[in-house]
């Protein structure tokens, strides 16, 4: 008996014979559980998977996606060419100013000085669909999609094999595009279509031209600067919230790499129209919302074209990274701000940058401002406990402060820290009495 | 009064009537001394000076042996016992490599994390000592995600579990460019435990490893160590597939040492109820530790070692307080931490007695003890002298001590000693061509690398395999290579070890507020060991299960003391689903094949610490597992059965008796492990089967009622049954044993006619057909007239 056979046997995916005619009905019933317990085991996804319902007959690539096909020493495969105008806008964000990028604040939000020496036009946006999300060496980035500034106008390719046998002739062109630019913006790059494109460059044994290339990812400066705001970090709600773009059928991510497998099968065009344009949209996105972060860090604090919590967040950001005073001259004009939180969190950070620099005047007249604000302030209360107990050395204030704080303390945390102040000042008065 | 130093306490053992009368052989192995050769000249001059400095100043004959094939490329295994040197034989040419040739990188292998970190440290002491540039890294599930980049790139020695490198290392070996790059070496420690399932596995993992290297122009040299095995050589070659060096002949010295070999005194004639052999281990045990004799305990299995920790630590507790950890358990899933304690208090001698299950058989250094004593036959040759090698200082003497069980295994092994002391130790089998594991190795490997027409994978036929997972959707071939075109990542689909990869943590709720992790179940086990109402044991303290939570993966408990523990109670249906081979026996007809197996835990019985007493039962409630596997089977016409001059219960229980017969005398025949084969009484149907109730044993019909549950309905008549007894593989997918046991039939039923027949027991007893209160009066007298009938 043949391999295959047997294995079928093994898996219960044949018929069989039954034993006794008169079991027939009840072995058939057995196959059936078996089928559904074969259906739980992980590897159930070897059965069919859902098709997609593009019936009639299949359409050529190059009629519905307009490219060519390009040839090198390693094979062909497929380019889509296409130009954003700089006049055009992607939501509320005019394609023109994003080809004029500050150098300063992209390097800045990268952390990578180096790209402070580069021009927008160095920049290569890079986004990949791939076959699977989870990683390793057998997952394809079966489309690469690039973008690139030439002028104000905002240039893609996308780079498609339409097989697995043209990865290594669209991977060879991918490698010289990417040595004409200077630094790479990714959304999620780091983590995920930088390394998966290393590995295929591996696999094929070519160079690897990312190793050395400065490189901004979008996702941490995003997560950063309006995490504050969002319920979540996706590119699809940064769109929305910050570009005011809006997709529309757009085809869900987790559905990309079923629709490659099924063009494997039938090679009809329509199944790879939406991941296409998902793709396009997505490097355009980019471009959009390096343009919001850059801006960001460049705009004046008291700025209407961004929001207030956003602004603060900056200025966060500028402390972190030692840039104090920057900080503080943001936190000064934030700490007028309408919004109350955006206002208590201004105020809080430019009393510790006070504190900090031992300028107690300043940071208690913060203080007392924020207490003026709202009277049960518990940060500002704890902090002018400290404040009496450890440097004015008066022991009935602070136990003052204290107090007023625990009666307005809401997590448990914060609770327990102030009974265990409140502890030690009760009895250094008890003490002194 | 003055305490006994071993020769003195074995001499008064020999002299002991009453100890020796249940001897029932002794065996006096001489210290041998030991063969030395000087360092080969190739050896650097640090590695030799580093290795002076721990006083070692030549080499062992086998390890001069081994050192030399490797340096030269040839691809070794060597054999060696219990403390013998060999990591040397791996690491001294490994240095020397990555002296001479910085870039150079080897991959170490251990079958657990533990050892590993055992021999990373080992490793890293030698490095120390030569204070050479040289990084060892475990890698494994516990290494932190921000180290895992450094190792990759920075290790020289990487030390790793199969496991990883099946689910986390050859997925991504583009990450680990660096090592695969500049592999020399790969070496395979404890290579005798991958045997049946996990050593199937195994070697389709080194298929994949292989076919990474080369992909990178590597071919490494493979140097692996085994225990005493019956084939050593073969079995490395069945592992590696390809022509392996061996060296067998050890040139350490060993130590003199005293084999006892004990059945525990008959205490009910009657009931053939022998005296349980924990009771000899704890008198031993705490007689041997009272004497400042360092002892360690093995029993096999982790319920034993909780209640023998529990004893003995209750005799310590009455005389002077004593540290907490003079007297400990040692098991898998107790935490890393408390075993490292352990392990290195066994070192220091704060730790005087351990009782272990098999975990500590393996290399873990925990230096050498005075005494070593076996609560029941470890289940093979082999592991018996493994773990006898665990007592054996350099000096003196040391005692080994076998205690039996009354299961047939353990009595066959104590009433023939010389099959135990002059027969070769077992074969390790494995069958990487079993087709659900092969198969399962070729999506990883199709994941890892494309393949390519003309490639070898196996034995069997290639390009069919590929071409049936390119029918399935999950390979797609272009012209003359197969890509891996599928979302999943097909290393998570299979655990090289046990069914399910998952673990239970036992969690202890006593202190609201302050719950904490106190060990973690596997899977499977979870189901006996923690289900709700379980009394769950770790370092002898009690805890109670107040719920089992499968979802999440927790059982939650609190402590408590009470005076008894916890059994499970378990069903198994077995329904045959194919026959691959079937032959006319006497009277019977017997087969093999495929069969689904349907396993339930239903309630547990309470047992009362010290006198076994059964104190009452419970119910459990938990979903019912099932499992595709391989089994052998013989079924006996119920005419035939009908005509014997007793009625149904009685018939039922010989068979019960046959089947726990055969299934233990199966096991030693396999030279398997007896967690590795199971039994059953049903109908090929699957539409019958005997179960063991708390009333009894009943026949049990499962119906359907239409929406996939089973119906029971118990008390049915045997007049619609043909009882059919079914021993088959433990594993999803067998492992071959169930055909050789097919090919055994006759030999095994007269072997089977011989023990019940010769056993001195009145009505049947653990020796035989199992203990008569278990199996029913008759079932002895049944049993034999039933094999008049089958055996030839």
């Amino acid at each position: 008996m043949n391999v295959i056979d047997r294995l079928k046997r093994l898996s219960g995916e044949t018929k069989q014979k039954p034993h006794q005619p008169s079991r027939q009905a009840e072995i058939g019933e057995l196959r059936n559980k078996i089928e559904t317990i074969m259906a739980r085991r992980p590897d159930a996804t070897i059965r069919t998977a859902p098709q997609n319902a593009f019936r009639g007959k299949g359409r050529l690539l190059t009629d519905l996606i307009c490219g060519e096909e390009i040839a090198n020493a390693f094979g062909r495969f497929y380019v889509v060419p296409g130009n954003v105008d700089g006049s055009s806008c992607h939501g509320n964000t005019c394609v023109r100013d994003c080809a004029a990028m500050d150098m300063q604040a992209a390097a800045f939000i990268a952390n990578d000085p180096d790209i402070a020496d580069c021009t927008a036009a160095d920049g290569l946006f890079l986004d990949t669909e791939t076959t699977g999300l989870m990683g390793g060496t057998g997952t394809l980035a079966f489309l690469i999609g690039l973008g690139w500034f030439e002028g104000d106008v905002f240039v893609t390719r996308q780079i498609f094999a339409r097989d697995f046998a043209e990865e290594q002739a669209a991977l060879v062109f991918l490698n010289e595009i990417v040595r004409d630019r200077k630094f790479l913006v990714t959304f999620n790059g780091k983590a995920f279509d930088i390394g998966l494109l290393t590995t295929r460059l591996i696999l094929n044994r070519l160079p690897n031209p990312f190793s050395a290339m400065p490189h901004l990812d979008l996702l941490h400066p995003s997560r950063r600067l309006f995490g504050s705001r969002l319920i979540n970090h996706r590119l699809a709600t940064l769109e929305e919230s910050i570009i005011g773009f809006y997709r529309e059928d757009d085809l869900p991510g987790s559905e990309i790499p079923q629709r490659y497998f099924d063009w494997l099968k039938r090679h009809d065009a329509r199944l790879m129209v939406d991941v296409f344009e998902h793709n396009r949209l997505d490097i355009i996105s980019m471009a959009a919302l390096a343009r919001h972060l850059t801006e960001l860090m460049n705009h004046p604090a008291d700025s209407d074209r961004c929001h207030p919590s956003d602004l603060l967040c900056a200025a966060k950001l500028f402390h972190d990274r030692g840039q104090v005073p920057e900080a503080h001259r943001r936190l000064l004009s934030l700490m007028n701000s309408d919004n109350d939180e955006v206002k208590a969190g201004s105020l809080k950070l430019l009393s510790l940058i006070h504190k900090r620099a031992g300028r107690w005047a300043e940071a208690v007249a913060v203080w007392e401002t924020m207490l003026e604000h709202d009277p049960g302030d518990v940060f500002a209360l704890t902090e002018l406990a400290k404040w009496c107990e450890h440097r004015l050395r008066d022991v009935h204030r602070a136990e003052h402060f204290v107090s007023t704080a625990l009666a307005c303390v809401e997590t448990q945390k914060g609770r327990n820290s102030l009974v265990h102040r409140s502890n030690r000042l009760q009895k250094r008065l008890h003490d002194n009495s | 009064m003055a305490k006994l130093t071993m020769e003195e306490w074995l001499a008064r053992a020999e002299n002991n009537r009453r100890f020796m009368e249940n001897v029932k052989a002794v065996k006096h192995l001489p210290a041998t001394d030991g063969s030395f050769l000087p360092f080969p000249p190739w050896v650097h001059p640090a590695i030799i000076n580093a290795l002076g400095k721990r006083g070692i100043k030549q080499l062992y004959s086998h390890q001069a042996e081994a050192v030399e094939h490797a340096r030269n490329g040839r691809d070794v295994v060597l054999v060696t016992p219990t403390a013998s040197g060999k990591t040397l034989c791996y690491n001294l040419p490994v240095l020397q490599k990555i002296l001479e040739e910085p870039e150079t990188r080897a991959l170490y292998i251990f079958p657990t994390k533990a050892l590993a970190q055992d021999q990373m440290h080992e490793a890293q002491g030698l490095i120390n000592e030569l204070t050479a540039d040289i990084k060892t890294y475990t890698y494994d599930g516990d290494t932190p995600d921000d180290a895992r980049q450094a190792i990759r790139k920075q290790g020289h020695i990487v030390v790793t579990n199969p496991d990883m490198l099946h689910a986390g290392i050859l997925p991504h070996h583009t990450k680990w460019q660096k090592l695969f790059q500049n592999i020399r070496y790969v070496v395979i420690d404890e290579l005798h435990v991958y045997r049946g399932v996990f050593g199937s596995h195994l070697t389709n993992v080194i298929r994949r490893l292989v076919r990474v290297c080369r992909f990178y122009g590597q071919s490494p040299t493979f140097v692996c160590c085994s225990a005493t095995v019956a084939n050593p050589k073969e079995h490395a070659e069945n592992i590696l597939e390809r022509p392996v060096a061996l060296i067998e002949k050890s040139g350490a010295p060993t130590a003199a040492k005293t084999f006892f070999l004990y059945n525990p005194p008959v205490v009910n004639r009657e009931l053939g109820i022998r005296q349980s052999a924990l009771t000899p281990a704890r008198i031993v045990a705490s007689e041997l530790i009272a004497n400042d004799i360092q002892t360690i305990v093995f029993t096999t299995s982790r319920l034993n070692v909780e209640i023998l920790t529990k004893y003995l630590k209750d005799v310590f507790k009455k005389g002077a307080p004593v540290d907490k950890n003079f007297v400990s358990g040692y098991r898998g899933g107790y935490l890393p931490n408390l075993r490292r304690q352990i392990e290195s208090g066994l070192r220091t001698g704060d730790v005087m007695g351990v009782v272990s299950t098999n975990a500590l058989e393996l290399g873990i250094d925990i230096g050498d003890l005075g005494a070593c004593i076996m609560v029941g036959y470890p289940g093979s040759i082999a592991s018996t002298w493994q773990q006898a090698g665990r007592a054996g200082r350099r000096l003196g003497k040391s005692l080994a001590l076998l205690i039996a069980r009354s299961n047939p295994m353990d009595q066959f092994i104590v009433e023939n000693p010389d099959y135990f002391f002059s027969r070769s130790p077992e074969h390790c089998r494995v069958n990487p061509d079993n087709l659900l594991i092969l198969l399962h190795h070729l999506k990883s490997a199709a994941f890892e690398l494309p393949f390519e027409k003309g490639e070898q994978f196996g034995k069997e036929n290639l390009v069919d395999l590929l071409s049936y997972l390119e029918d399935k959707g999950v390979l797609h071939r272009v012209g003359e290579r197969w890509h891996w075109a599928a979302e999943s990542y097909p290393a998570d689909e299979v655990s090289l070890r046990s069914i399910n990869p998952e673990n239970v943590v036992v969690i202890d709720v006593t202190e609201a507020g302050a719950h904490k992790v106190i060990a973690e179940v596997d899977w499977d086990s979870a189901f006996t060991a923690v289900h709700k109402d379980a009394v769950y044991m770790v370092e002898s303290q009690q805890y109670h299960v107040e719920n089992l939570d499968l979802e999440a993966k927790k059982a939650y408990v609190k402590k408590c003391d009470v005076d008894h523990y916890t059994d499970a109670m378990t069903y198994t249906n077995v329904r045959v689903i194919d026959v691959f081979d079937e032959k006319k026996a006497k009277n019977v007809i017997c087969e093999h094949g495929e069969v689904q197996v349907v396993r339930k835990v239903v309630g547990y019985k309470k047992i009362k610490f010290y006198t076994s007493e059964n104190l009452g039962y419970g119910d459990v409630t938990l979903p019912e597992k099932d499992m595709h596997t391989t089994s052998y089977w013989f079924t006996i016409p119920r005419n035939l059965l009908q005509k014997l001059p007793y009625n149904e219960a009685q018939i039922i229980d010989g068979l019960s008796g046959l089947a726990y017969c055969l299934y233990h005398l199966a096991a030693m025949i396999l030279m398997a492990d007896v967690r590795d084969i199971d039994k059953c009484i049903g109908d090929k149907s699957g539409e019958w089967f005997v179960r063991h109730g708390r009333g009894g044993r009943m026949l049990t019909r499962v119906g359907t009622d239409g929406k996939d549950k089973p119906v029971e309905e118990q008390n049915a008549m045997m007049d619609a049954f043909d009882p059919t007894i079914f021993i088959f593989d433990a594993y999803p997918g067998g492992i071959g044993f169930s055909e050789l046991l097919f090919e055994e039939h006759d030999g095994t039923l007269t072997a089977a006619a011989g023990l019940i027949r010769n056993c001195s027991c009145s009505y049947g007893c653990p020796s035989c057909v199992g203990p008569s209160l278990d199996v029913g009066p008759l079932a002895k007298e049944a049993a034999l007239a039933i094999l008049d009938l089958i055996a030839i």
